[in-house]
Formats: structure tokens, sequence, C-alpha cells
């Protein structure tokens, strides 16, 4: 049984590390390994073959740091380089983030502590506003944008983001406050202070963690998304998952290992913050409905 | 506060204040473009600009240096902004559909002549085009396909910028191998060379075919993406006597789904068993891949990929002209037009016109082609020997632009191309015979035709 | 005075949810054009066309079928991870970390990737295959298997999710009743059908409809392995894509919007009555 066990578990640790461990080897080598008819994935140069001969029939391949010093500039045809689009979604999603845990948190608590008539309906819109396809959202919203000239801009997704991460945002920090016991608003309440400085000073820093955690997946969540950033914001203040999809179909091919060595780049902050939350990720991508 | 969520939260907000200073300096400039080239300036600031929309590949950068003597001459920015293929033309439409267009000109396909010119995007340029260009200068093919809507109506709406057709790259070094010579001549009792017809194509594509080595013969431009499979198809279906339809009846029943129609197809669906796994699907940039990584003999494409090509693997490459069936010889149309915004200034659109008639000089023209991926449409420049000889595809370019033809250029052109790559996408993958598929998109392409017709 | 704490975030939501939605039903009684052009009324038109279209029928079916094949083998992958890792483990949380990674990671970006793996000409899966004597099927090509290569690369990546809810339900089961079953001596298979199963069920319901819900919506994936125009791929909101942004018809769009609005709010409402339930069994306050 333990055998059976632990077999399982290797298997799907493997099938899960296997296309990143591609990924990592991928951004170490040259265009012509890439898409060499035969796959190499040992980083280690055979001595005599001649360098970079990717006809060669053998896994092993020199590795180079080339991808990643190549992401600095524009590829064939791009106006930009790679960090420029960084850029763009480090904006775009950190600006949507601190906008929808700010609005988020007031929001919650206010649906915690007090009796907002159509509350429940009031939640039920928040919740179902984020089982909608956003290309069924983007129509109309693109012929907003348009007369707002909001299209095209960091402003008009920031705004967007900001609004469908509120959803998760309210109902994540809903859970995180409906959690701190009363007594300590109430003693204040009661020592004078007036409810939106009972607020800053007594509930925010007891929500902390909770902020912390609501941040980080409203920004995983902005840091991930394609659909509106294609349809919206496909000219300059492009997101970085836009611009990867704009490669395919590269007049000289698609550059694999600067992608590879950009995705590499793209997903680091995500794990790092997977593992900074990993205590709450279940709360986390259940909407706050499941807590641990 | 934990440890971790206080460096959360400070990482988090920290990064935040300097992005809403990134951000709120750069919305003042939301519509500046990007620097033209990466040169620096050297002319003063110029205070008028004119703006051109393309595709992004390297005739683009090359439209850029050249723009610069423009630039230099007139005392204006000129800038060449770049679009990924995939969603130029979701792009320029939907910023015709605002009241002004950051652009005052567009490099458009040739197939958004029509919805140019019938929806009011596009300036006619009937009256202009002549006074600004010998029209008798331009090759009859480019003028017919790159400027004119209705085609054979004598109105432009567009001038030839980028001409381009669809021709056929190989691997010289594997033609010219004394050992590949010898194993031709003992198959097929004939030499080993460049082929004159489809037929030869196809047994030229059969003998390289050896899976074990990982060798193929031919890849073609197969993706349904976009009009991929479709510029794919055309030549061949043209060339066995099949053909879109009538232009000036609309008729298409009797031209697409005849038996000459019906063998191209079956034609186009064998050459694919010669060619590498995944043959089937390859858009323009992914066709490039299986004869990049030397496993295919032979690929079919857009000349505007071949000095790309040419630069990368030098004497291994060599270039020809599509093949004839008969007498009947095709290749599929390419390239771009430039059309002039209605949605700006007439003060822009005088600007526009200066630059296509600078563009369409001689002299600029013969500056044009010693760019790479620059392709012309002035006839002179493609007879002369000088032009033949720059570079090993030009010769095979030439001959392509007197067998070139199009696709329709009416403005309901993008659900045609649809239904087509639809429909070939099925017979390819097998899931229908020829003989339906040709019918069913014969029936598409009529009902959509007789729809958009009031 | 609650007002005052709620009334941002509601602004924002009424201003960029609530509008748009109501603008949609405006938009699908017109011909609006995405090139521009004048703007008329053409009534249940677009409603007319959208119904007697044979690719919205096909969408909707290929959409069902997505979610119900994605669904159910996550779930049952899922639960069996988490079954193996319910128990002590050396390493338990890296190894649950690592395993979780493909959910948080970007779908389009891993599913780009995943291109280059299942190329058919040069693609690592099939030269692995080819080592195996396996035979290699075209992912990206083959017709029939283009749906298969989409439920792939989302198994891969949302199998975690299944499974991190799956340990919630496992993990939530007290000792003392497997201790009651050991005392009982019942077999293994035993305790699994009537023990543990059941009382994992409402947990293991809600990750079913939260996982269904995203799945309804998928457009990244089809997007960047076949293309919105393939009609082996093409789901609801690939033909929403392929309507606006090819053919240009904004109010067909708008149309096919409101048409999955009125679905979508039916789910919220199983959701929202599922959950309700949920919490008052598990015993945690009704929200």
């Amino acid at each position: 049984m333990k055998i059976l066990r632990a077999l399982t578990v290797l298997c799907f640790l493997l099938v899960a590390m296997l296309p990143l461990v591609w990924l990592a080897l991928t951004s170490i080598k040259t265009y012509d390994d890439t898409i060499s008819p035969h796959a190499k994935f040992v980083p280690w140069p055979a001595s005599g073959a001649p360098e970079g001969d990717a006809t060669e029939p053998s896994v092993r391949f020199t590795p180079t740091a080339n991808a990643f010093r190549k992401l600095s500039q524009p590829v064939a045809g791009t106006p930009h380089s790679f960090y420029h689009y960084l850029a763009n979604s480090v904006v775009i999603g950190l600006l949507s983030t601190v906008a929808a845990v700010c609005l988020g948190t007031l929001g919650a608590y206010g649906f915690s502590r007090f009796r907002i008539p159509g509350s429940k309906d009031w939640l039920f819109f928040i919740l179902s506003t984020r089982f909608l396809p956003p290309l069924a959202v983007v129509v109309p919203v693109l012929v907003m944008y348009r007369w707002f000239a909001l299209d095209n801009s960091h402003l008009g997704l920031i705004l967007l983001y900001t609004s469908f991460n509120l959803s998760l945002a309210v109902w994540l920090m809903k859970g995180f406050v409906d959690e701190i016991p009363r007594a300590f608003e109430e003693a204040a309440l009661v020592d004078g202070y007036s409810r939106l400085r009972t607020f800053f000073r007594i509930i925010v820093p007891q929500a902390s963690t909770g902020m912390a955690v609501t941040a980080v997946f409203c920004l995983i969540s902005s840091w991930n998304e394609f659909g509106f950033a294609m349809t919206l914001n496909n000219y300059e203040p492009k997101t970085v998952p836009v611009y990867f999809a704009g490669l395919q179909g590269n007049i000289e091919g698609v550059p694999w290992p600067q992608i590879a060595a950009g995705m590499m780049i793209f997903v680091a902050p995500i794990i790092l913050f997977t593992v900074l939350v990993r205590r709450h990720l279940l709360r986390g991508v259940t909407f706050g409905t499941i807590k641990q | 506060m934990t440890k971790q969520s206080t460096l959360t939260l400070s990482m988090i907000l920290a990064t935040a204040v300097v992005s809403g200073a990134v951000a709120v300096s750069s919305a003042g400039c939301r519509k500046s473009a990007p620097e033209p080239g990466g040169a620096a300036a050297t002319a003063p600031a110029a205070t008028r600009s004119l703006t051109i929309w393309w595709a992004q590949w390297a005739p683009a950068d090359g439209l850029q240096e050249l723009a610069r003597e423009f630039a230099r001459q007139e005392n204006v920015d000129v800038i060449v902004h770049q679009i990924p293929w995939a969603s130029f033309q979701d792009q320029v439409f939907q910023e015709f559909g605002k009241s002004q267009t950051s652009f005052d000109i567009v490099v458009g396909d040739s197939q958004w002549l029509g919805r140019g010119a019938t929806k009011g995007l596009y300036v006619d340029l009937t009256a202009w085009l002549p006074s600004a260009v010998a029209i008798d200068s331009l090759h009859p093919v480019a003028l017919k396909y790159l400027a004119e809507y209705p085609t054979g109506s004598g109105h432009y709406y567009g001038a030839p910028a980028e001409t381009d057709a669809m021709g056929w790259a190989y691997r010289k070094d594997w033609f010219e191998d004394p050992a590949e010579h010898a194993e031709f001549k003992r198959q097929y009792k004939r030499e080993l060379a460049v082929p004159q017809t489809w037929g030869e194509l196809e047994t030229l594509a059969r003998f390289f075919t050896r899976p074990d080595k990982k060798r193929y013969g031919a890849v073609m431009v197969t993706g349904r993406g976009y009009d991929d499979i479709v510029m794919g198809f055309e030549q061949i279906l043209y060339a066995f006597g099949g053909s879109w339809g009538d232009p000036k009846t609309l008729a298409v029943k009797g031209s697409l789904d005849s038996p000459g129609a019906i063998r191209a197809l079956d034609f186009f669906k064998g050459l694919l068993a010669y060619g590498p796994p995944g043959g089937g699907k390859l858009g323009y940039g992914e066709a490039l891949e299986p004869f990049v990584n030397n496993s295919t003999a032979m690929l079919m494409n857009y000349f505007a990929f071949f000095p790309d090509l040419a630069k990368k693997m030098s004497d291994r490459v060599g270039f020809f002209a599509m093949p004839r069936q008969g007498e009947r010889r095709f290749a599929s149309l390419g390239g771009q037009g430039f059309s002039i915004s209605t949605k700006v200034s007439p003060a822009q659109q005088e600007l526009a016109k200066k630059f296509i008639a600078w563009f369409l000089r001689t002299d600029t023209q013969k500056q044009w082609v010693r760019k790479p991926g620059g392709f012309t449409a002035n006839a002179a420049i493609l007879k002369s020997d000088e032009f033949r000889k720059a570079s090993p595809y030009n010769t095979a370019f030439a001959e392509s632009l007197d067998i070139a033809q199009d696709f329709w250029n009416v403005p309901v052109y993008n659900e045609l191309i649809a239904a087509t790559a639809q429909q070939l996408g099925e017979a390819l993958d097998g899931k229908k015979s020829s003989r339906d598929a040709l019918a069913q998109m014969a029936a598409e392409h009529q009902k959509i035709l007789r729809d958009a017709t009031p | 005075m609650g007002w005052g704490f709620v009334a941002p975030a509601l602004i924002v939501l009424l201003a960029l949810n609530l509008f748009p939605l109501l603008f949609n039903i405006y938009l699908s009684f017109t011909n609006t054009d995405l090139s521009g052009g004048v703007v008329k009324n053409v009534g249940a038109h677009n409603y007319t066309v959208l119904f007697s279209d044979a690719r919205y029928a096909h969408a909707l079916t290929l959409t069902a079928l997505f979610v119900l094949v994605s669904v159910s083998v996550e779930l049952v992958l899922g639960f069996v991870l988490a079954l193996a890792l319910r128990d002590h483990l050396p390493g338990k949380p890296i190894i649950l970390t690592v395993l979780l990674i493909p959910m948080m990671l970007c779908p389009v970006v891993l599913s780009l990737f995943w291109n280059l793996i299942l190329n058919g000409n040069y693609g690592v899966l099939n030269q692995l295959l080819a080592v195996a004597h396996l035979p290699q099927p075209q992912w990206l090509t083959d017709d029939d298997l283009k749906l298969v290569s989409i439920l792939l690369v989302d198994v891969w990546m949302w199998t975690p999710f299944m499974m991190l809810i799956s340990l919630a339900g496992l993990n939530a089961i007290p000792k003392y009743i497997y201790e009651a079953a050991e005392i009982d001596r019942a077999g293994p298979w035993m305790v699994f059908r009537t023990i543990t199963l059941p009382m994992c069920a409402p947990l293991l319901g809600l990750a079913v409809l939260l996982r269904a819900t995203d799945a309804l919506k998928q457009f990244d994936l089809v997007m960047a392995i076949t293309g919105p125009n393939d009609s082996a791929t093409q789901t609801l909101s690939a033909r929403i894509y392929q309507v606006v942004f090819r053919d240009y018809k904004v109010g067909l769009g708008a149309a096919y919007g409101v048409v999955i609005l009125v679905a979508v709010l039916a789910v919220a409402t199983i959701f929202v009555r599922y959950t309700d339930r949920l919490n008052q069994r598990l015993g945690k306050a009704a929200t």
C-alpha cells in the first residue's frame, strides 16, 4: 500500500514538474536546438561534437544564456522588448490589486458589521460577476471604453481589473473580517472612536494577513488575465500574456528560447507568492467559501 | 501581523507606489509612438508626423528605415507602427470604428479593399493616383489586386506598397548532392532538378520523404487561423482548372465545385502525405520550422519570408516559382497597399499622399528593393537584370507576379475566408471528401455573397 | 452608516459590471459593427440568427462536453492524489506546494508553451512516445485530438485544485470515526464507501461547481492551442470572439452575451444555495 502511495505521488510530481523543467531547459538552448527533431535535454556539450549542430541525433546540447540576454532587445518587428510589457503587467496588476483590496476591505467591513438592506442580493450579484465569461462582458465594455478613450490605456484595464477583482476581494475579506471578534471594536466605540477610526486602528491591523492574502490572489488573477487584456489592450499597453500570444506566427519563426526565458521570469513571482500564501491557498482559490 | 504578511504587503505597496508614478507619467504620452528604428534623431524636432500602421515583420522595418529619407526631406516624423499579424486586422478595423484614427496610412491586405471602400474608410484615390505615378509603370497585377476596387473598375482605393506572391524555397545542398542525383536517376530514370510541373514536385516530395531518418519532402502553408490555408490552396485550385467564382456575377457554383477543383483539393491532400507530421495545420510562421530544422526538402510560403531564410541558410537554400499544371500556372498573391484613412484631417491626407507619391518614385523603389523583404510593383525594375541578380529569390519573384491570383476582396471577404478555411481544414483532416467539402464551401460562399448584396 | 463603507465598492461594480450588462441587452437589438458605421435597431433579428445558427448549438455542445470531461477527470485524479497524500509523508509541505504550482500559472502562457511540447514535427512528447514504441498521435492537427489536447492541458493545470479541496474534505473527517470503524472490523473498501466518500461529498460537490463555472469560460486555452475558428474546439467564448472580432458583428455578439448571462444567473443561484446549505451543515456561520 505504501509503495502504491509513493508511486502515485511520484507520478503526479513528475507530471506536474516535467513541463516546467522543459521550460527551464528551453530557456537555455539555442533556437536550432529548440526545434530540432531530436529532442535535447542534457545541458552538457558532447565532447568533439561541433558546437550548436542541432542535426546531431544526440540528447546533449550546449547551454547558453543568449535567450535571457536577448530579452532586452525587441523581437524582430515588435516595437518594444519583453521588459516593456513586463512593466505593463506590473503596473496594471499592482494598481488594480491595491484598489481592489482597499475598496474590498471597506466593503467587506460594511457587509460584515452593518445591516445593509438587500445585502444578500448585493453579495449574490458580486458573486455572479465571477461566473461571467470575460468575452460576454467585453463587447459592451469595449463600446463604452471607446466613448471615454479608455481602450488601449493603462487606466482602462486597471479599472476593469479592479472591478473584477473586487468580487474576489469582498468575498475573501468578508470571510476574514467575520472572524475578527467584535469585542475590540465595541471597546473602541465605547471609548468614543468613530467608526472610520475604529476601522483603521482596529480592523485593518487584525485583517492584515487577510489583506495580504487577498492582495496576492488579486495580483495573480490580474497577472494571468488574458481575455480582457487581448481584446481591450492590444496596442501599446499590452500585458505579457498578450505579448506572448502575439509572437505566434512571427515572421522569423516563433522565438522559442526567448519566449521560454520570458516565461521563466513571468512565472517566477507567481511561484514565489504561491509559497508565501500556501497556508491560505484553499481559501483563496475557492473564493472564500471554504476556510481551513 | 505575521512576518510573512508584513513582507508581502510592504512589497506590494512599495512597488505599487513606484508603478503609480510610472503610470501617471506615461498616461500623458498615451498616443506617443516608439522611437523610429532606434537610431538617434539628428534633425530638429519635427512639428508634424505621419503615422503608418503595418504588420509586424521585416518589410515594416525596411519601410521605417527608408522613410527616414522622406522624414529628412519634409521635416516630418514618419512612424511605422507594427502590429503582430494575428491581430493586425482586428486592430485596424477596431481603430476605424473611432471618429478619428491614430494612423494616417494603413498598409492593408489586398482583401480589405472592399470593406475599406464601401464603408467609407479608405480615401478614394482614383483621381489622384495617375497624377502621383505613371500608372503603366506599375505591374498590372499589382495594380489590379492591391489598388483597385471593385476589381476591373478602374477605381483606386490603395497604392501598391509591398507586392508579394507565394513561391518555393528548397534545399539546394540536398538537390545538388551527387549521391541524391544518382539515387533519383536510378528510381525515376531522369535528372533531379527543380520541378517545372506539380507532378514533378510531387515526385520530388515523395523521393525525399524518409520518415525513419526524419526527412520529409514538402511543407506547405495550411494554418486555419486566418487565410493561411486559403492562400496555400488557391494556386493549386486555379492551376488544376478551378476558381473562386465569377467576380462580376458573383456566381460560385460550377467554379468552386468543378471537377478541376476537386482534383486540386485531392492533390493538395496527397501532397500532405509527403510532408512533416503535423503539416496539416501550419501557419505562415510555423511552416518555416520544419524547413529550418533540416527535416524538409521544400517549403511553400510567401516571398516576404525568403530574405530571412537566405540570410540564415545562405548557400544551402534556393528558390523557384510555382510549377504549372499543363498550361496553367498560378501563384497566390500577397502583399499590401497603402490606403489613406478618411478619418484624419485633410492636411494629414495631403501629407499621406505626398509620402505615397515619393515612395512610388522609381529611385525610391530602387532603394526599397534593397531593404530585406522589400518587394516592388515597379514593372521596369522587375524586368531589369540588376534586380534579378540582386538576390537568389528575385528572379523567381519576378516570374511569380506575372501569374498572380488573389481571393475575393468584397466587404464580406472575412466570412468567406472563415468558411473556406473551415471546409479546407476538414477535408485535409480527412473528415470529408474533397467533393463534399467543395460543394459545401460553394454553397456557403453563395449564401454569404447573396446575403451581402442589398 | 454601513453604506459609507460599501458605497465605493458598489459604485465601481455598478459602473463596470452591472451597467455593461444592461448596455449589452440594448446592443443585442442593434446592428452595431465593430468598424463603425450607422447603428440601427433591428429588433430580435440577432436572436433569430443566433438560435438558428448551427455553430451556436455546436459551441454549446462543445462547451458542455469540455466541462463534463475536464471536471470528471480532474475530480477522479485529484481525489486519488489526495488519498495518497492524506497520511504522513516525508517532505509533505514541499511536495504539496510543488504539486499546486500548475494551477497558479497563467493558462495562456503555459498553453503556448505546451504547443512546443505537443508539436507534431519536433515536439518532445511524441519523441518520448517514439522511444517507448508507442503510437505518436498528431495532438495539434488531428481533428479528433484537438479537444483532447486542450483537455490535456486543462487537466494538467487544474487537477491540483481538485486535490487541494479533496484533501481539505479528507482531513475534515474526524479520526474517531475511522477508529470506530476499525473496532467494528470494517474492510477498507467498506470504510471508503460508507465513511470517506459520503463525508467528502459536500466539499467535492463545491469543488465540482467551482471548477465547472470556470471551465464554462474556457477561452485562453482555445486561443493559444487552436485559434478561435476551429470547429473542433470552438467553445462559446471562442465563438463570441469570432463573431465580434473577426466578423465584426457586435450586435450578434451582444445577443450571445445576453444568452450566456441568463445561464450564468441560473448557475450562480444554484451555487449560492449549495454553499448556504454546505456552510449550515458544516456548522459555520451563515454568510
